[in-house]
């Protein structure tokens, strides 16, 4: 394993989802009256999330890291597992489409994990703690399921808009059936809510056991705190006050927001005190992190051979 | 020369058509009708709602009508008289260019419409099994699917949909996705409203009808396979029922949007698909701005209908010129079976000179030569035939989608005294052996 290796597969991956959503996105124009891209493209992103899951795992070997235990890999993770159930979902609620929002947003995340943050940063011994592995996973599958209902949520959005003005013909006719829509933001919201439920918990018991008290801190845990109350609130309206469609799909886009902005929060921590020192002039820290792990793999076959 | 003689929509009413036409279980007794009479080569017959037609490949045109005619009047029972104002004929590329647009939905009532390209497969795979087809027709009418196939992948003329109750049904599986779980209630028992439930009621979990008259509701529910619920319980209907049907005679608004407010908070916010095909209209249009209520009336469905027919009237130029360049491919094989027969004729008349002339050296000069000699001489001949003959064969068979095949082989013929030999998809004059079949 080696970091050269880790950058074929993540150029690969970066390739094989912007083809994804290209085939996406001339499907939804209406572009793809030959070669039938909109049958095509879920194929692709399947192998995009293969070699994706690839890189994460070859990634992680170069570095020595596990990978949910630092911030560097939360959004590229994010991305991949939104990919992954994506996959599984596209078939039972009839969203193919969905992956015309998804695959962009992977590729972003996917790419931000190469330039944000820093790939060999470690978690202080501070902060290092058993429970931050099972923090870090469940808050990464929550915000992947919440990703993917967002996307469903505006793809609803679309589509009503669609039906209300009775407009009909093209976009209308390749976008999944209302209800369906409807139905699969439910279902990744009620999936990734007791994940982000967990997520808090654990949050809040490791926070108090670290002391964690910056203001960066504090605003991370407000939005998390807010997150989990919107999310709460949409839920409980369905089931209570019939706040379906329009307000449900609104809910869960403000909702999503919020996840974001503390992921953004997290990854603010993970660059701004620059904890680990780059190599002088290294521009994408990603890299050099690789470099760096293959590096000291080096040295540890250089220190082997020395001794036999 | 393949001919077309018919009947259409265009050209004569359901009262004249519905007498020509034949069910797939009479095909094979037309057919063998039609491939009784010595004037027709290769016979194909179409029969569907809108068309009765027969295709015919022959060497003689007029003949072959007339025998297409008269079969066509037996089965009518109309003197061959009576039937001419409303038959329609096409002959040579004109007919080709037909069975292209047929296929490909270009000549339909309803342009773009799917179903015509199954019927002319059917009608194709009955001719095919009557061994009524050759390689001429048969190649024309397999081509023609190749015509609608591009037609349907290159343009968007079967895009839409072009009725009333299927944009409805369409619009409803938009909404709901599947219709299996979802329950459909019709409200008025008006015409439209009944064909549109029969529709959306086939897929649908259950179908009620609330009508004013309960005694025509029940006999409405019963002729769609429905149950009927009182006038008075309208509200609790609505509430039941995720697609509603409205089609009654009253003047005013039955369904108002306050009626629908309250529907939607028993409702649980579910999600309502409402079409008001009344005139006047039914439902308050407003209505339509509740949240998860979508309200369509007659005219938006009908402006959907045109918004669609508008969309594949704007292709017919697309699909007319696809047509127009695989009728020019069609042109150019047939041309080449013109110049075939001369081909083969000076092939065989060189091959006839030089071998003659060979016999006649080696029962003579050269009859000392042994067998191996013998063979040697044999393919000096062959080869030199091939060398001799390589060159006007190669311009002549590229001459053939030329209009100046025709004078090349009229030349031929004159300067080598070649004999007239008919096409290979034409029966030579003593022969006769039935057409090859297609496969």
């Amino acid at each position: 394993m080696n970091a050269a290796f880790a950058d074929f597969l993540f150029v690969t991956t970066c390739v094989v989802y912007t083809v994804a959503a290209i085939l996406f996105g001339l499907h939804l124009a209406g572009a793809d009256r030959g070669p039938p891209a909109g049958r095509l493209a879920p194929k692709l992103v399947a192998v995009g999330v293969v070699l994706h899951a690839s890189h994460i795992v070859v990634s992680s070997l170069v570095l020595r890291i596990c990978p949910v235990e630092g911030m560097h890999f939360a959004m590229s993770v994010v991305s991949m597992l939104a990919g992954a159930v994506y996959l599984a979902a596209r078939v039972r609620f009839r969203i193919d489409v969905v992956g015309a929002f998804v695959t962009p947003v992977a590729l972003t995340f996917l790419l931000a994990s190469r330039w944000v943050g820093t790939a060999g940063q470690e978690p202080s011994n501070k902060i290092k703690s058993a429970i931050l592995p099972l923090h870090v996973a469940v808050n990464l599958l929550g915000d992947a399921l919440f990703l993917l209902a967002f996307a469903a949520a505006v793809t609803y959005l679309v589509q009503e808009r669609r039906l209300k003005t009775k407009r009909l013909a093209g976009l209308f006719q390749r976008l999944p059936p209302l209800d369906a829509l409807d139905k699969a933001e439910h279902r990744f919201l009620l999936l990734g809510f007791p994940l982000l439920t967990l997520g808090i918990l654990t949050g809040t018991l490791w926070a108090r056991r670290v002391e964690l008290g910056s203001s960066a801190d504090q605003w991370r845990a407000a939005f998390g705190y807010a997150t989990w109350v919107l999310f709460a609130g949409v839920l409980f309206l369905r089931a209570v006050a019939g706040w379906r469609g329009r307000r449900a799909a609104y809910g869960t886009i403000a909702g999503f927001g919020l996840a974001v902005i503390v992921l953004a929060l997290y990854l603010w921590r993970s660059v701004a005190p620059a904890p680990v020192a780059l190599e002088p002039g290294a521009a994408r820290p990603v890299t050099a992190a690789l470099d760096r792990g293959a590096a000291i793999a080096e040295r540890e076959r250089e220190l082997d051979g020395a001794g036999q | 020369m393949i001919v077309v003689i018919g009947v259409s929509h265009r050209t004569a009413p359901v009262e004249v058509r519905e007498k020509f036409a034949a069910s797939s279980d009479a095909l094979p007794q037309v057919l063998a009708r039609l491939s009784s009479r010595q004037e027709l080569r290769e016979t194909l017959f179409l029969s569907t709602c809108n068309r009765v037609e027969v295709f015919a490949a022959s060497k003689a045109l007029p003949p072959a009508e007339g025998a297409i005619h008269e079969v066509l009047a037996e089965r009518a029972g109309i003197a061959p008289a009576d039937i001419a104002p409303y038959l329609y004929r096409r002959e040579g590329k004109e007919a080709v260019r037909h069975i292209f647009r047929v296929a490909a939905s270009l000549d339909s009532m309803v342009l773009g419409e799917p179903q015509i390209l199954g019927q002319v497969k059917d009608a194709f795979e009955a001719a095919n099994a009557a061994g009524t087809l050759g390689s001429y027709l048969g190649r024309c009418v397999h081509r023609a699917f190749g015509v609608a196939k591009r037609v349907r992948s290159e343009t968007s003329l079967g895009a839409g949909l072009v009725s009333i109750s299927s944009v409805a049904i369409d619009l409803a599986k938009k909404i709901f996705g599947e219709l299996a779980g979802h329950s459909v209630l019709l409200v008025g028992a008006g015409e439209m409203a009944e064909q549109a439930a029969k529709s959306l009621g086939k897929d649908a979990r259950e179908i009620r009808v609330c009508n004013r008259s309960y005694e025509r509701g029940t006999a409405l529910a019963q002729s769609i396979g429905g149950e009927v619920a009182p006038w008075s319980a309208l509200e609790p209907e609505l509430v039941r029922s995720d697609v509603v049907i409205v089609s009654t005679a009253s003047p005013g608004y039955v369904i108002t949007k306050e009626t629908l407010k309250r529907v939607m908070r028993v409702r649980r916010g579910r999600t309502l698909f409402v079409i008001d095909i009344s005139v006047p209209r039914n439902v308050e249009p407003n209505a339509h701005t509740i949240d998860n209520v979508f309200v369509f009336n007659v005219d938006d469905l009908e402006g959907q209908v045109a918004e669609n027919m508008k969309l594949r009237q704007s292709e017919v130029s697309a699909a007319e010129a696809i047509v127009e360049e695989e009728l020019a491919d069609f042109e150019a094989w047939a041309r080449s079976l013109d110049v075939q027969p001369a081909i083969v004729a000076l092939r065989a008349k060189t091959r006839g000179i030089l071998m003659a002339e060979l016999e006649r050296s080696l029962g003579t000069r050269l009859k000392h030569l042994g067998e191996g000699e013998r063979a040697a001489l044999t393919q000096m001949v062959e080869s030199a035939t091939n060398k001799l003959l390589h060159e006007p064969t190669t311009r002549l068979r590229a001459s053939a989608s030329s209009s100046s095949s025709g004078e090349l082989v009229q030349a031929l013929k004159h300067l080598f005294e070649l004999p007239d030999v008919g096409r290979p998809d034409e029966p030579a004059p003593e022969a006769g052996d039935g057409p090859e079949r297609i496969h």
